[in-house]
């Protein structure tokens, strides 16, 4: 009953012609940027945070998951139409999405693509509805200890699972705690490693962060593509974008399938839309009456990881709102911007700004409908942005990165820092070293530092506090799991030789 | 393998460096039994034991024989010099960013990426750097965002 109080005082945010227009704007403008070729989610966020510098929190974050999803769903249509996943857990989509793009069925694949979101998008935040609640409830009982040993796990989640190596997705999330470590400890009011620069005393800003990482790094490896004359082969949109009915049969038991499998995965820290697709196309392929019909083009192998893929979003806001964990590099850039505007996710932002939360829920529900209804009749619009050329658009993307480096403080130094994060996260994607477990610790390491400390604190340094509850005991185990998974697999994964 | 190593390197230069600094943090430690050194200390010793993980892993790779042990850096000396050229090139543009004025600075600079990376389509690569930054310019004062003006602050 509470549940469903909140939902209806949700809907009367969310349904404001304000905030139906921010979530209009979101959707649209992240389905643009996210169609454009190896732009994903977290790059499209950074990009057009600056857009968002002068609204009210609630449109602005409104307009963040708006944007959020939308890009999500654009990185569908470059998997489908070029083979160039906007992001990892499109990859699966591109398998036999291409496939059917190069058989003649692309508008039937863009179609399965839109549904499939739709539903999975649906059920998944109807899922979100109703586990806040209660979640909300176990995060109140975490105290300091807990909320390190959490943030730990998410750490090692996110690490184990990131990349091939381990060790450097270890050096990666180390690297982010130590740039978070830059700037004024707050509790002793020390300087550290500021190096007398005087725009690092409030330490490095996480969107400079983001957009180096992410977007202007994005820039310099699509650059690279032009300087050795690599051109992805656009497969031409023809006729309309819809599904037979055999086809839409195929479809769903695999998008209500990729639904749940990509909820629950999004909830978990670390294993994100990537891990979620992949199992529900292995999934999908197992219960098959065609199996050798994947990779060649079969329905069931783009229903299913769009579905899953779109689901995991949802899940993926479970952690990040109900706890003020987010579970990967995209719910990291999401938490930052939430920081940006001064909101702290967690169980009490749902006692303290229900209207807020509750809002942001319900405007979910409202933007997958809005994705559905502008990607059906407007993807022939959408699908055109493929084709400007590289040339002039990378160049366009440096310079939106420009206005967003500049906006947060005015400050020229700033954007500095942020052609040197492009310039790390560019070797660090040649030298196979994971970006998200360094964006996720500069996102919780001031956090995480401060929970440490609390906790020490409380205990008189005595260690054994982070063992020192079920919660936290639990915690560590999920952990210590999560450091052998790697190692795990390897194992279990037959050698080549 | 040989990525590798340079990782392996660098990463054990920037924990030392790291922790050199950590040492110069001067430690006020009343009411906080850790002090703003400790989480730090950890954190560099953490780099360290990473490093070792990747030295680790390369070993281990190189007893398997593995094929990825044997790969070279995938960095091409033109692409080097072309990335190098849009590093300076974008250093160049934030330099000017407020002497010139935000439209000023990113037409030049647009114009500039564009010439190289789209040559001879002169039409739309001056249509774009001149249009951009104006439209964008009036669009982000409209949302509150203020873009330096530079030459054309009248």
């Amino acid at each position: 009953m509470e549940t469903l109080t909140h939902i209806l005082n949700g809907f009367t945010v969310a349904l404001q012609p304000i905030n139906l227009w921010y979530t209009f704007v979101g959707c649209f403008l992240g389905t643009v940027i996210g169609v454009l070729p190896g732009i994903g989610p977290s790059a499209t966020i950074a990009l057009l945070i600056p857009m968002t510098y002068g609204m009210e929190p609630t449109s602005a974050l409104i307009m963040m998951c708006g944007i959020f999803y939308g890009a999500r769903y654009g990185g569908s249509t470059t998997a489908i139409l070029i083979n160039t996943p906007g992001e990892a857990s499109s990859v699966m989509t591109s398998l036999d999405g291409y496939q059917m793009a190069k058989n003649g069925r692309a508008g039937a694949a863009l179609a399965i693509s839109a549904i499939g979101s739709f539903i999975a998008g649906t059920l998944g935040v109807i899922a979100l509805t109703l586990f806040a609640l209660p979640l909300t409830s176990l995060a109140l009982k975490f105290g300091p200890a807990e909320y390190f040993v959490l943030m730990f796990f998410a750490m090692t989640a996110v690490s184990s699972l990131a990349g091939k190596s381990p060790a450097k997705a270890m050096i990666s999330s180390l690297l982010g705690l130590m740039i978070a470590t830059i700037g004024i400890d707050m509790q002793s009011g020390q300087q550290r490693f500021t190096m007398g620069i005087m725009e690092l005393q409030d330490g490095v800003g996480f969107i400079i962060a983001v957009v180096g990482l992410f977007a202007i790094a994005e820039v310099f490896s699509a650059m690279e593509e032009m300087v050795k004359r690599i051109r992805p082969e656009i497969i031409r949109l023809k006729g309309s974008v819809w599904l037979t009915m055999d086809e839409w049969k195929l479809s769903v038991k695999p998008i209500l399938r990729g639904s749940v499998v990509g909820f629950v995965v999004g909830v978990l820290p670390g294993a994100g839309g990537t891990i979620a697709s992949i199992m529900s196309y292995v999934w999908e392929k197992r219960l098959s009456k065609h199996p050798e019909m994947f990779g060649k083009g079969a329905v069931e192998g783009v229903a299913g990881p769009e579905a899953a893929n779109n689901a995991d979003t949802a899940g993926a806001m479970v952690p990040l709102l109900t706890l003020g964990i987010p579970g990967g590099g995209s719910t990291a850039v999401m938490l930052g911007a939430f920081i940006m505007y001064g909101i702290q996710p967690g169980p009490m932002l749902f006692q303290n700004r229900p209207d807020l939360v509750w809002g942001l829920i319900d405007s979910m529900y409202i933007g997958n409908l809005m994705l559905l209804i502008l990607n059906i009749p407007l993807i022939h619009l959408f699908v055109r942005l493929l084709y400007i050329p590289g040339g002039i658009l990378m160049p366009l993307i440096m310079a939106i990165s420009a206005i967003g480096l500049f906006a947060l403080n005015g400050n020229t130094l700033e954007l500095f820092f942020g052609l040197m994060f492009g310039v790390l996260g560019y070797l660090f994607r040649k030298v196979d070293i994971p970006v998200a477990p360094l964006v996720l610790s500069l996102v919780l390491g001031g956090m995480m530092e401060q929970s440490f400390r609390q906790a020490m604190t409380i205990s008189n340094a005595n260690p054994i506090i982070f063992v020192s509850s079920p919660i936290c005991i639990a915690l560590v185990i999920m952990s210590i799991v999560s450091i052998c998974l790697p190692f795990i697999l390897a194992r279990l994964t037959p050698s080549k030789t | 393998m040989l990525a590798n190593r340079v990782i392996f390197v660098c990463t054990v230069v920037v924990a030392m460096v790291y922790l050199y600094g950590t040492t110069q943090i001067p430690s006020l430690d009343i009411g906080d039994p850790l002090g703003p050194k400790a989480f730090p200390m950890l954190l560099g010793i953490g780099l360290l034991i990473a490093a070792g993980m990747l030295a680790l892993e390369m070993w281990r790779d190189k007893a398997k024989n593995s094929p990825e042990a044997d790969q070279p850096p995938a960095f091409e000396p033109r692409v080097i010099m072309v990335l190098g050229g849009v590093v300076v090139w974008t250093g160049a543009y934030y330099l000017m960013f407020i002497p010139l004025g935000y439209v000023c600075a990113t037409a030049i600079y647009l114009f500039g990426l564009m010439a190289f990376f789209h040559p001879r389509k002169w039409v739309p690569n001056v249509a774009t750097a001149v249009l951009f930054p104006l439209v964008t310019f009036f669009l982000f004062a409209k949302l509150e965002v203020s873009l330096p003006k530079g030459i054309f602050s009248f």
